[in-house]
């Protein structure tokens, strides 16, 4: 395998992590009009949940499982309680999550501590596969069908099921959704988690794929998940996905050749994407 | 009258003047550092409260002026082992933040206003990558050591009366800025942005205005703070300091100008006190959370800090247009309590 397969395989799998994110932190605006701060931290809640859980049970579906009921339970709670008392205010919203951000990354740095924390792959996904002649690692490829996967499932449950209408509509024009007699609030709540679990779920894979965890990561992953919104263009699915997979790739390419520049370049082709059209690249102007 | 109570020039005159007879009064060195400590973060928060609370933008990358006015500063003296460079300095840093500050503006002020806040965020980060990094300039991560300051700087009590001579002048020439009619129309984009850009004025530039003033009034306060440490490491440009100025900014009162410096004073006490306390309990070392949680609830149920609290306890009526949750309610023609 030539070395430009493999860096471009290790970009697709970092983009489909990204993605896991950056999904969730779409619809829950394209939806809601909230740009939810703590999304990063509710990613990297559900990669310590994933741990603890991964390390008392020694299950890995466990982990998974756990991380995505620890996401979605944070999730609830913030829409609940923090968001929709505010859903007027923009400005309130931002330093609200902004806040609660803070406070969940202080909390695991409560419990767990302030260092980085190993995270090894289970058993099944460790080793490596050769393709075209060159090793590569298991755990890369499950990333990228996991990713392709979730990407495939939430596209399909977005354009052929009912409640994928719902939210699609709901993108468009909430308050007619909400005059044809659907409850949107619940389903601003309902998406809320699913993005937050989402997220949490990424956390949990993105742990064994890193080898290690630590607090900040979330911040990390979620600037990442940011440039790929502005890039794809908010609220649209496809478009953050593309987004994510040139981001990952982007980056690992960079780190490969220039290593001191790979967010530079990532937050340029940002300035570059709004520069020439600022709705970003699939996006609508609205 | 009495609503105007505590914006009163009386009042503040008596503030300033109550801090300017302390160094007669104490002459312990670390109430003088910290005292000089607070001038200057109020400054950097002051200067936050242009944006958020006068021009109602959220800026996460504020902390990018401020650590140009420290890096500025001690990259110059340290390179050129003239500590008088820092002057110099300082007049690099303006421009570098103006300038920074007009690129950034102008690649995300066009779009939506929650892009402003994720932009901004992605670009300090950057700038902090780019600190790390080139470390031949900036020391990567060990920062800039032992910055050598003029002579005047070395005395506390003289620096002591700079650096509160720098908070009141600053303080003054925001004020100036807010009455003009430059901040008349900021904290009119503020409450209706759509209604004045129907009116003709160019939204973009005045925010534009808005945020370089911001910038380069924070890049000055990162300049005083590199001289007091007398060493910048990455701290300067990290989320933490973007943090503090929003931290300051909400826990005193939005676009209240002396919130700000309340807030800093409160917020570098009760981080002192905070820390002392972590030997009792280890939840003190997470002080951090303490105050997230602090500024959650204040801006949850108390969105105009303490200044404006104790403001509508004071008089009988609120003044709504210093309220972070009005804007948008504004544009829908709701009222606001």
């Amino acid at each position: 395998m030539s070395l430009t397969l493999n860096l471009l395989l290790n970009g697709v799998a970092l983009g489909m992590l990204i993605f896991l994110i950056a999904a969730g932190l779409s619809l829950i605006f394209g939806l809601m009009g909230v740009l939810n701060f703590a999304h990063g931290a509710i990613f990297i809640w559900g990669a310590y949940v994933g741990w603890a859980t991964y390390g008392l049970t020694g299950s890995f579906i466990l982990a998974i499982l756990a991380g995505m009921v620890a996401g979605f339970i944070i999730g609830w709670v913030i829409e609940r309680f923090f968001i929709r008392p505010f859903y007027d205010s923009h400005v309130a919203q931002i330093l609200l999550t902004l806040g609660l951000m803070l406070v969940l990354t202080e909390g695991i740095k409560l419990i767990w501590g302030p260092n980085i924390l190993g995270f090894d792959k289970p058993e099944l996904l460790q080793g490596v596969v050769t393709i075209l002649n060159d090793p590569f690692p298991v755990y890369r490829i499950f990333t990228i069908a996991v990713g392709a996967l979730i990407l495939i499932g939430v596209h399909l449950m977005l354009t052929k099921t009912k409640y994928g209408i719902i939210i699609r509509a709901g993108v468009q024009n909430p308050e007619m959704v909400q005059a044809l007699g659907i409850n949107v609030r619940r389903v601003f709540s309902l998406v809320f988690a699913f993005g937050a679990a989402l997220a949490a779920f990424g956390g949990v894979i993105s742990g064994p794929s890193f080898g290690s965890i630590f607090p900040e990561l979330g911040m990390q992953n979620q600037l990442a998940a940011f440039i790929v919104i502005v890039i794809g263009g908010i609220g649209n699915f496809l478009g953050v996905a593309i987004g994510s997979l040139l981001v990952g790739v982007t980056q690992t390419f960079m780190a490969y050749y220039v290593p001191e520049a790979a967010l530079a370049v990532n937050v340029a082709l940002m300035a570059l994407v709004l520069i020439l059209k600022p709705e970003g690249l699939f996006g609508v102007r609205r | 009258m009495r609503a105007k109570f505590l914006n009163n020039k009386l009042l503040v005159g008596v503030m300033f003047a109550a801090l300017a007879v302390v160094p007669f009064v104490s002459d312990s060195k670390f109430l003088l550092s910290m005292l000089i400590s607070i001038f200057i973060l109020a400054v950097f928060g002051m200067s936050y409260d242009l944006l958020l609370g006068f021009t109602g933008i959220v800026s996460f990358g504020h902390a990018m002026f401020f650590g140009i006015g420290a890096y500025s500063v001690g990259i110059l003296i340290t390179k050129t082992k003239n500590p008088d460079m820092l002057y110099v300095g300082i007049g690099i840093a303006v421009v570098l933040a103006a300038v920074l500050a007009l690129i950034i503006g102008a690649l995300s002020l066009r779009v939506k206003d929650v892009y402003f806040s994720m932009i901004t965020l992605a670009f300090a980060e950057l700038l902090f990558i780019i600190a790390e990094k080139w470390s031949t300039l900036t020391g990567g991560n060990d920062g800039i050591p032992y910055i050598q300051v003029p002579e005047i700087f070395r005395d506390r009590t003289a620096f002591y009366y700079i650096g509160l001579a720098f908070l009141i002048v600053m303080y003054l020439f925001l004020r100036r800025v807010i009455d003009s009619p430059l901040g008349r129309t900021l904290q009119a984009i503020r409450e209706n942005e759509q209604r004045v850009e129907s009116l003709g004025y160019n939204v973009l530039q005045y925010k534009l205005v808005s945020l370089v003033i911001a910038g380069v009034v924070a890049a000055m306060a990162g300049g005083m703070w590199a001289i007091l440490q007398r060493y910048v490491n990455t701290s300067v440009l990290g989320l933490d300091r973007t943090i503090d100025a929003l931290l300051m900014t909400i826990i005193g009162g939005v676009g209240t100008l002396v919130g700000a410096i309340l807030g800093a004073g409160v917020i570098t006490f009760a981080h002192e006190w905070l820390s002392s306390l972590s030997t009792t309990n280890p939840i003190f070392e997470r002080w951090l959370m303490i105050f997230g949680v602090i500024y959650i609830v204040i801006v949850m149920f108390f969105p105009k800090g303490i200044i404006g609290t104790i403001k509508d306890k004071w008089g009988a009526r609120g003044n709504k247009e210093e309220n972070i949750h009005g804007t948008q309610a504004n544009q829908r023609g709701e009222s606001v309590l």
